[in-house]
């Protein structure tokens, strides 16, 4: 059976195709009630594409492995993610994973799985019970922030005039482990900043969303000319620069993302002096390699459900924006993963750095 | 100006007197609420009176400016609230990059961008009046395919960063973002020939009373056509200053203008029935909201407060008009 949805606008507009598929999966014979059947919840946050891309290698996997395939979209929200751990239990999923972007609902989700023997795989936000897969967001924001000290340290004697963070606090811890990580992979070059040049503003991820407050931000700090940007990603990071090019400041900001989304291709903002790819596209390589597969095998692995001690580790790669030129964009990225032989891993085909 | 053509719409001259009172009364209101948050602001924190202030501001005014233009005009006219804004912003944004990105000519993109606005309004147009349906649900509803729709096609989108289109977006001519201008002009122009032109005193006349209009001849069906279409270029013209000057977008990025364009739309006066209101206060609308979360920062206050106030002068707003209907029943 296949179903898939992304978001709730999406969702609306593929209803009526996806209620066909459904129907036809329905329909299947007795033969497919014996398949291994994965079900993913995708993130649904409309900020990212790599979410839409974890799905869609996800769903390639599965295919080249011949499993049925669900999925559905959290939408973002945690309502929606419980919900769909309903109709995963429902669907009779023989394991599940997740990218859940509201870590506030994992306690609950874990609640719904664990009667129904389902096994769960979690991408980058730990859950006791759940096989662990993905960044260690801390070591992700330390690297980039150390990179970004490195380069204020060489530009700026450490002597920057404001420090900006780019919050997305609905991530939660996630945001508390990148965004703050940063802050203390900085401080590690450039331990001397005084407290008042450390500022924030609510992001949400995304450039044009944060983009009012970054430059309501900036307007408060009229006289700062030396400016750092960290954040939760390279979405947030870029509405503190874009509100700098409004306001004429453009000349001296630099800022170092996360999550790599805005860092290859050709229009890449030239005040993003680098990221830290994660390759979040292709997350399920790991999930279904070293966790997956065992558990469709009939030999489950043993639990691994912290981000010290994952089930499977995603490195991270910082790169600068002109060792990310030789990156390939994402849609690429995806294509290249796939035909790669099984097991490979993006950071294995992309990392300039490894 | 709104209140001449006003009113025309009025069924008899003494009650448009009365209207005339109550939009300056609308514009004294603003006015003094908006100075005396810049003087607060500015004993708070004297460096809020800075160069750097109002270009936060005026960018912040540009495209709620335009967006809210377009909302008057639907609103005016009877049509209550044309919901699905964040939709034809975005799609008009998403063509204006991709056209841009393809090496199109710029004065074609901008047409081309212009046309997908106006076709965008003439299917809002001839679903409610070929369905004769309510203009708030069935904008609703395209706003939501739209966006399904917008999801299926793109995940992010940018006009070329390199480009005079991205460079005219974030530059400023005297003093000013480049994009505050065309806003400004737009307010003017609208407003100036609202009440002068047959279109615009036949959607004056039809927000005031549909029935005595369609008594006087004035044909409902093109008044509506001509006003959504009108919003969809309003709403196209807010697109390519979104595209010109904002970084990456998503299908999603529209809809945090809604609130205040409403808003904004409400506190110029317009009436939620329909038949009052005026363009020109628009400039004062945009200003005061855009300035609110501006002074919220140098208070101190995180952007969560933002949303907080803005629910909460939208709510103001709506208790004004109800209490203007009132006015004008008595």
């Amino acid at each position: 059976m296949e179903g898939q949805t992304r978001s709730p606008f999406r969702s609306l507009a593929v209803a009526a195709a996806a209620t066909t598929v459904l129907g036809a999966g329905y329909a299947t014979d007795a033969a497919a009630q014996d398949k291994f059947k994965l079900g993913m919840a995708v993130g649904g946050n409309p900020c990212c594409e790599w979410m839409k891309a974890q799905g869609d290698v996800a769903r390639a996997i599965a295919e080249q492995r011949g499993w049925d395939y669900i999925e559905l979209s959290n939408n973002d929200d945690a309502a929606t993610a419980l919900k769909n751990a309903g109709i995963f239990i429902q669907e009779g999923a023989d394991a599940v994973i997740q990218f859940n972007g509201q870590p506030s609902a994992n306690p609950a989700l874990a609640q719904r799985f664990a009667p129904a023997n389902i096994p769960v795989v979690t991408y980058d936000i730990a859950q006791p019970g759940f096989y662990f897969v993905g960044i260690d967001n801390l070591a992700a924001g330390l690297a980039g922030g150390e990179a970004l000290g490195n380069i204020i340290k060489e530009k700026w004697n450490c002597e920057p005039d404001l420090v900006i963070s780019a919050e997305g606090a609905a991530a939660g811890i996630v945001n508390e482990w990148r965004t703050g990580g940063m802050r203390d992979g900085l401080k590690k070059v450039c331990p001397d900043i005084p407290a008042e040049k450390w500022v924030s503003f609510e992001s949400q991820g995304q450039a044009t969303v944060g983009l009012p407050a970054a430059r309501d931000l900036l307007a408060a700090h009229p006289d700062a000319k030396k400016m750092a940007v960290v954040g939760l990603n390279d979405g947030g990071v870029l509405a503190a620069i874009n509100a700098a090019e409004q306001l004429g400041r453009a000349d001296e900001i630099i800022g170092w993302g996360q999550d790599g989304a805005f860092i290859t291709g050709d229009n890449v903002n030239p005040h993003l002096a680098g990221s830290v790819f994660y390759f979040l596209e292709g997350y399920a390589v790991y999930a279904i390699r070293d966790v997956i597969d065992a558990i469709a095998a009939g030999n489950p692995p043993p639990m691994k459900d912290t981000a010290g001690d994952p089930a499977s580790r995603v490195e991270p790669c910082p790169v600068s924006a002109e060792e990310a030129a030789k990156v390939p964009d994402m849609p690429e990225r995806v294509k290249l993963l796939l035909e790669a032989p099984p097991g490979t891993t993006a950071y294995e085909l992309f990392c300039p750095n490894k | 100006m709104a209140e001449h053509a006003i009113g025309h719409a009025a069924p008899a001259g003494r009650p448009g007197m009365r209207f005339r009172l109550d939009g300056w009364g609308t514009a004294a209101v603003v006015a003094l609420a908006w100075v005396a948050l810049v003087a607060i602001s500015a004993i708070n924190r004297p460096d809020f009176v800075s160069h750097q202030t109002v270009l936060a501001i005026t960018f912040t005014m540009s495209i709620v400016g335009v967006l809210a233009v377009g909302q008057a005009l639907v609103g005016v006219s009877g049509g209550f609230l044309d919901l699905s804004q964040p939709t034809s912003l975005i799609l008009t944004a998403l063509v204006a990059s991709r056209l841009l990105a393809l090496g199109l000519d710029l004065v074609l993109a901008i047409l081309v961008t212009l046309s997908v606005g106006a076709a965008w309004g003439l299917l809002n147009a001839l679903i409610i009046v070929y369905g004769k349906l309510n203009p708030v649900i069935v904008t609703l509803a395209t706003n939501f395919i739209g966006l399904a729709a917008l999801f299926l096609l793109f995940a992010i989108a940018e006009a070329p960063i390199d480009s005079a289109f991205r460079a005219f977006g974030r530059s400023s001519f005297l003093g000013l973002p480049n994009i505050w201008w065309p806003m400004v002009a737009l307010v003017l122009v609208v407003g100036f020939l609202l009440p002068r032109t047959r279109y615009g005193r036949h959607a004056i006349a039809v927000g005031g009373n549909r029935f005595a209009a369609q008594a006087r001849g004035i044909s409902l069906r093109a008044t509506r056509f001509a006003i959504f279409i009108a919003s969809g270029v309003c709403a196209a013209i807010a697109g390519l200053l979104f595209a010109a000057s904002s970084g990456p977008f998503t299908p999603a990025s529209g809809t945090v203008y809604l609130l205040p364009v409403i808003a904004a739309s409400i506190l110029a006066g317009v009436s939620l029935g329909g038949g009052r209101g005026n363009i020109w206060l628009i400039l004062l609308s945009v200003g005061f909201l855009s300035t609110v979360p501006t002074a919220l920062v140098f208070f101190g206050l995180t952007s969560d407060w933002q949303a907080i106030f803005q629910g909460a002068i939208l709510i103001v707003a709506v208790a004004i008009d109800g209490y203007r209907e009132k006015s004008v029943a008595r």
